[in-house]
């Protein structure tokens, strides 16, 4: 395998982690974009979401692509129920406060399933395994369906966003929460769907990359991070931002990892906080889109 | 009648005389440690009190190592929230990588005593004893904080908690990957010295200074500047503050003492590897014992990390396999409905009382006095 051939599969497996990324990612940001709150429990959501695959996977033979079909909705409903209990208290209040509340959420949850499952690394079992080989050049199978989830999740995210009356809606509330009040739409029912969707989404990502890598309980803290560098990178809410930073990202991860041997592979959230910090220590808006104009969702 | 309840619960706890009569109880508790051991290795009693002091010591065992090892463990809490209190607390930067400085230190002390197990570790900083090495832990932790600082504390907010997040994140994994710096999977071992008395009286001492320290520097210009960053950060600039080095000035003194409790805390345990030392749980203790005790006060950070600690205790003792999950919801429930700590619930009595003056003399010294503030 030569130089370019070595290269080009390095980028291709940047890519195709990217699209998990840009889907793992959007929960995050348009919580954030929507409600202003910083949802620290991210990771641990998404870590509930590769558990939820793991059991249905292990206890009932499920292939984990059709687990989507389970966790999809069962993740909703927990972030409508999480929105309404919790959530819905600390809209208002600073930032510090949404802070502390979903890290301390992130704790709980990340024990309880380590109660429940132990603290042992778990790995889903997918059929859909294997290579596609180009020459020099191999499609990891498994990879390239997740990218395939993963932008038709997208996709779906932005119609929705776009057309429906109910994404309009959320739309609306990210831009002027009283005007919205105002012409009709109620907030508290916005807020709790779109908590419901984002934790879908991120329950989803979750089962995404449960066949590519071992999952534990607290794994959680590395993907808030991730989801939060790429949100610097792409502004917030901003899903063709969110593939763009999620390959970046990836794209990162992958060359370190190749072309810095035996410690590069480890480097993946060093490399993710050291472009968060560069990011945000040069450019604070951002790079694609603004943090602070979280008010355009496209 | 709550009021009235508070009002005597505030009575005890801040009067000075209860605070120093605590504090003797506290300085004297190791020697019963000691008389314990002592009657333990006496061949013959001479006389019928010895007798009778020493039966008493060794049936009831009022002070056991075991005893000395938590209060040690109170006390390293409260001087990591005290320190954390000092960014976190006065200059409203909310640090969820504090813990950092606390492995950084670990590791800087159990490197300079000579237990990396790399070949190639360069002598000079190695086999050093244990007062300088604590020092250098402290210092190793304050040169890191300047560098990380420098950059993490031009970020405002939310930004900043999680670039500080990212750090602890980022240099765990970086002294994972580092077998050389960090023993990898095999961690480190210091040299053993088994002395709990020790490590007792020092972490006692260096609660007292933190807390003095912090104390005096809420009274203070620097003090007064920092709170100042809090409230109003343009302001404060404009006002002729230089906002970005009193934020890595008090950034670098927490590190530093941060630093040096890591270090202790290294010898005293005799093993670190790097998820004992960059635990996330610290970071949370930090940050859940000031908040219970109250941001921004000088005795908060005391009060919430003794409460919290002999309740967890408790959690503990009852419910192990819980602890953890209990801790989460308590940092929920603390942030939901005591924001602003016990202090803010002392805070609300009507001033007046002495009982308030006690406070607002532990709290702060008006800066309104001193021309240049």
């Amino acid at each position: 395998m030569d130089f370019s051939d070595l290269l080009i599969q390095t980028l291709i497996n940047g890519i195709l982690i990217g699209g998990l990324y840009a889907v793992m990612m959007l929960g995050f940001s348009v919580i954030w974009g929507v409600m202003g709150v910083i949802n620290l429990a991210h990771g641990d959501f998404l870590m509930v979401g590769a558990y939820l695959t793991w059991v249905l996977n292990r206890e009932y033979g499920m292939e984990p692509f059709l687990a989507l079909l389970i966790v999809l909705p069962v993740m909703f409903v927990v972030g409508w129920i999480t929105q309404k209990i919790l959530i819905n208290r600390i809209i208002e209040k600073p930032h510090l406060i949404a802070l502390l509340v979903t890290y301390g959420l992130g704790i709980a949850m990340a024990n309880t399933v380590k109660l429940i499952y132990t603290a042992n690394p778990r790995l889903t079992t997918t059929q859909f395994s294997g290579f596609w080989e180009f020459g020099e050049v191999v499609l990891p199978v498994t990879k390239t369906l997740v990218l395939v989830a993963a932008l038709l999740m997208m996709i779906g995210l932005y119609v929705f966003l776009r057309y429906s009356n109910l994404g309009k809606s959320i739309r609306a509330a990210a831009q002027n929460k009283e005007a919205a009040r105002m012409v009709g739409i109620e907030i508290d029912r916005v807020y709790a769907v779109t908590f419901g969707i984002c934790l879908a989404l991120t329950g989803a990502a979750g089962m995404l990359l449960s066949p590519l890598g071992s999952i534990q309980p607290f794994m959680g803290s590395v993907w808030t991070l991730k989801a939060f560098a790429i949100t610097a990178m792409s502004g917030l809410g901003n899903i063709p931002g969110a593939l763009l930073g999620g390959i970046v990202l990836g794209l990162v991860e992958n060359l370190l990892a190749t072309f810095i041997p035996t410690v590069g592979s480890n480097f993946g959230i060093i490399a993710s906080f050291a472009l968060l910090v560069v990011v945000l220590v040069t450019r604070p808006q951002g790079l694609f889109g603004g943090l602070k104009a979280a008010q355009e969702i496209r | 009648m709550a009021r009235k309840t508070i009002a005597v619960i505030q009575s005890i706890i801040f009067n000075r005389n209860v605070i120093l009569v605590a504090l003797v109880v506290l300085a004297l508790m190791p020697t019963l440690f000691y008389a314990t051991e002592w009657c333990k290795d006496a061949e013959a009693f001479t006389s019928s009190l010895q007798t009778s002091v020493c039966g008493y010591l060794m049936e009831e065992k009022p002070v056991t190592g075991a005893l000395l090892l938590r209060f040690t463990q109170m006390f390293i809490l409260i001087i990591l929230a005290s320190n954390w209190n000092l960014t976190g607390g006065f200059s409203g930067y909310i640090d969820f990588g504090h813990a950092v400085f606390f492995g950084m230190g670990s590791f800087g002390t159990a490197l300079l005593m000579g237990s990396s197990r790399w070949e190639g570790w360069p002598d000079i900083i190695s086999d050093w004893s244990f007062w300088p090495a604590m020092l250098g832990g402290g210092i190793v932790s304050a040169v890191f904080a300047v560098l990380i600082g420098w950059a993490t504390l031009r970020l405002k907010g939310p930004y900043f908690s999680i670039a500080m997040l990212g750090t602890l994140v980022a240099m765990r994994e970086f002294m994972r990957l580092n077998s050389n710096l960090s023993g990898g999977g095999l961690g480190l071992s210091l040299p053993v010295y088994l002395n709990r008395p020790l490590f007792y009286y020092l972490s006692f001492a260096i609660m007292i200074f933190v807390v003095l320290l912090i104390r005096w520097l809420r009274t203070t210009e620097f003090g007064a500047s920092l709170v100042a960053i809090r409230e109003d950060e343009v302001g404060a600039e404009m006002r002729g503050i230089n906002t970005t080095l009193h934020k890595i000035t008090a950034f670098t003194i927490a590190a530093f003492l941060t630093g040096i409790v890591g270090g202790m805390w290294a010898y005293q345990n005799t093993f670190i590897d790097v998820n004992i030392v960059f635990e996330q749980r610290r970071t949370i203790d930090m940050v859940m014992m000031s908040m219970l005790g109250g941001l921004g006060t000088v005795a908060g950070p005391v009060i919430g990390s003794a409460l919290l600690y002999w309740l967890r205790d408790i959690v503990w003792a009852n419910f192990l396999l819980f602890h953890q999950i209990f801790e989460g919801i308590l940092l929920i429930i603390i942030v939901l409905f005591v924001p602003d700590g016990i202090m803010g619930i002392f805070k609300t009595e009507d001033s007046g009382t002495s009982l308030a003056g006690v406070i607002r003399g532990w709290r702060r010294k008006s800066p309104e006095g001193s021309e240049s503030a």
